[in-house]
């Protein structure tokens, strides 16, 4: 009976302080997640076992190669490489390189990178909503949930993690991009949830920065990058200046690798869920941003039966769960290109 | 607004009253989509459909005499109403002004029931404690507590599966299944407060049920006028798993002319429709229990809510636990209360410290 007392008086202690948690705009605490113990264990030994690596923030570098890049846009390969990238050249003849050179992407075996710093962005926050349907759920309340549980996810498996945004503020996509640069994260994952015209349509698509012809994907840059401050001048010319260097090119494979995560773990829990691809649109959060950078769209409220997934706390940690292995799997695969070629 | 006093009463239990008489009003809510409890420590538990509807024009209102007509009242009196069920897979609905009202009118309705500011009692703080399904996102709760802002002094929202579970001391050891209208909210209890990976919400429940039989009974029978009501009356009164007790013959207007229609191959498909995605929850949320501790579990399945009284439910339930290395699968002995009656133990049980931290003053 005793016993029964303290235990009650425990949980009772416990629902106060979620409902005290919830009245301050903070998410309650996370319990246990799933990934096992040893996989966690193992993670760490991963993480701890890696070589000492030479690691740099710059994923170019400019090479005195005469041939053209692939797929770099004509137009923009005698654009100079931005001077901090110059920089962190750390070859011999960095000075002759960055006088004579066409930016290429950098070949991975150059520096033994890893990604050990991940940038969260839940998309919007405070008044600004995103988007939102009947059934009260709201995008920038979503983008959170799954973010606070992502966050989990990557710590317990060795990664460092900074957050955008911890509660309901409004940030701007500049505010955003200046944290995940001063901060010095490797990778910066923004994260949203789709609204379609057609709403028979489920499915998940990953981004990374680019121009595009698509009507489609205008409206959704527009929507997304709503309260940017960015000039479209100014996000010319800084889609110009990503172009010039590798981000690019590993925001593809990060795109990718998550792309190919998301509709790979949640076609099982949402049958008729479609690949939608990894596309490029100008998304104003991830010009700025010094880093690998995508914006996932892991859902679309727009769909009934998505919207009802979505009510569930399992199907959101499902999508945390589905990011956490894309990443995962990224930053695995940039040490093996690191390795093989070292 | 009218004092419904005709709604589901029990003012005689008082069972979860304790002996604080401190001038402060306990009490416990469950807020269900279809309908909504509550327990008082004064020893009152009502029970309301939840239902809210304003007349529809001013002769509405002359025939009435009210502004607004709450339960059961507004069910029967529904041609002359503008109708909102206010709650949507046991929360609230989003998007219309009138469906926040509702919400707001059917808990300021549901507490003066249960006595705050009734008559002789002055205007007793409240202090509640209400029940929303297990999976709710936090914005819902805000929206549960700005509706609730000058009807209770301080609030606490629970989930409903775990006030269930606290009413019934089944802190440990427990699978609370909980399955009511809008949901079926499952919540594994292991001696401490349930987490997101212990609880689960279906939307596969009493609603769900109601939709299948009437295409069902549509399909068979299309010569026949019936309502979304007259359905949910047919299932409270014959809703079974597994073989028919009986022919569930029921009367419909066929042409005008009341007829005698047999449902029971209907009823039977809606009915058995739940029974997989319960099993396969409750299954799936055992099997992430430490393996010591499953058996126990098994054996501690407490089935509540209205839709768990359908027959051969727990039955089936337990049958499927078999196949698991066994199980007992329990119906609570009142399960249109149990939750109100947790939120209420819930809320006596709760210090002075904590509730003055709940104020939303």
């Amino acid at each position: 009976m005793a016993e029964l007392t303290r235990t009650k008086q425990r949980i009772l202690q416990e629902a106060v302080r979620e409902n005290v948690e919830t009245m301050s705009g903070r998410l309650p605490g996370r319990g246990r997640h799933r990934i096992g113990v040893a996989m966690r264990a193992a993670r760490l030994f991963f993480f701890l076992t890696l070589p000492i690596a030479i690691f740099t923030t710059s994923y170019v570098v400019a090479t005195v190669a005469g041939g053209r890049s692939g797929g770099v846009p004509e137009s923009m390969l005698n654009r100079q490489p931005p001077l901090e990238r110059q920089a962190a050249v750390a070859r011999p003849a960095a000075a002759e390189l960055v006088a004579t050179s066409t930016p290429q992407l950098i070949d991975p075996a150059v520096f033994p990178v890893a990604v050990r710093k991940v940038v969260l962005d839940p998309g919007h926050g405070g008044t600004n909503l995103g988007t939102t349907n009947a059934g009260g759920l709201i995008e920038k309340e979503l983008t959170l949930d799954i973010a606070h549980r992502l966050r989990e996810l990557l710590e317990s498996n060795a990664f460092h993690v900074v957050m955008t945004r911890e509660g309901d503020a409004q940030l701007s996509l500049q505010k955003r991009a200046l944290i995940a640069n001063e901060k010095q994260g490797d990778i910066f994952v923004s994260i949203h949830v789709n609204w379609l015209v057609t709403r028979q349509i489920r499915g998940v698509e990953t981004y990374f920065l680019g121009a595009t012809d698509d009507p489609y994907l205008s409206a959704l840059a527009a929507r997304e990058n709503q309260g940017s401050g960015y000039s479209l001048a100014d996000l010319r010319g800084l889609i110009e200046e990503i172009y010039a260097n590798a981000r690019m090119g590993e925001s593809r494979r990060l795109a990718e690798a998550v792309q190919r995560s998301l509709y790979r773990s949640l076609l099982e829990r949402n049958p008729g869920l479609q690949d939608r691809g990894v596309k490029t649109a100008p998304f104003g959060v991830l010009t700025r941003t010094g880093m690998p950078a995508i914006l996932a769209e892991v859902a679309c409220l727009s769909n009934r039966q998505e919207a009802q997934l979505l009510m569930t706390a399992s199907y959101r940690q499902f999508i945390a769960e589905a990011l956490y292995e894309g990443i995962n799997a990224y930053a695995n695969g940039l040490n093996q290109r690191s390795q093989i070629g070292s | 607004m009218d004092d419904q006093g005709h709604e589901h009463n029990d003012d005689s239990n008082s069972e979860s009253s304790g002996g604080k008489d401190d001038g402060i009003l306990y009490v416990g809510i469950d807020l269900g989509t279809s309908r909504s409890a509550i327990s008082t420590s004064n020893g009152v538990r009502k029970v309301v459909e939840s239902y809210v509807g304003w007349p529809v024009d001013m002769v509405a209102r002359k025939v009435l005499k009210h502004d607004i007509v709450i339960g059961k009242e507004a069910l029967k009196l529904r041609p002359m109403l503008d109708m909102h069920r206010p709650l949507e897979n046991g929360l609230m609905k989003e998007g219309s002004e009138k469906d926040a009202e509702a919400v707001r009118q059917l808990m300021k309705h549901l507490v003066m029931l249960g006595g705050a500011g009734g008559k002789g009692d002055g205007k007793k703080q409240v202090r509640a404690v209400v029940g929303v399904p297990a999976e709710a996102l936090r914005v819902n709760k805000q929206q549960l507590r700005g509706a609730l802002t000058g009807i209770v002094d301080s609030l606490m929202i629970v989930t409903e599966p775990f006030a269930v579970a606290y009413g019934l001391d089944a802190l440990l050891h427990s699978l609370i299944i909980d399955i009511g209208a809008g949901t079926a909210d499952f919540c594994v209890m292991n001696g401490r407060y349930p987490t997101d990976e212990d609880q689960r919400t279906l939307n596969s429940a009493g609603d769900a049920i109601d939709q299948i039989l009437t295409k069902s009974v549509q399909e068979k029978h299309p010569e026949a006028n019936f309502s979304e009501h007259m359905v949910r009356e047919w299932k409270e009164a014959h809703s079974f798993v597994g073989e028919p007790p009986e022919r569930i013959v029921v009367k419909a207007p066929v042409r005008g002319k009341p007829t005698k229609i047999d449902i029971t191959d209907e009823m039977r498909n809606a009915c058995e429709s739940l029974v997989a995605p319960v099993a396969e929850t409750m299954i799936d949320l055992i099997a992430r229990v430490e393996p010591e501790y499953q058996d126990r579990i098994r054996h501690n399945v407490i089935l509540s809510g209205g839709t768990s009284l359908t027959r051969g439910l727990s039955d089936r339930l337990q049958a499927i636990l078999k196949e698991y290395g066994g199980g007992r699968v329990k119906v609570v002995d009142d399960p249109l209360f149990v939750g109100s009656d947790g939120g209420l133990a819930i809320a006596m049980d709760a210090p002075d410290s904590d509730w003055e931290r709940l104020s939303s003053g």
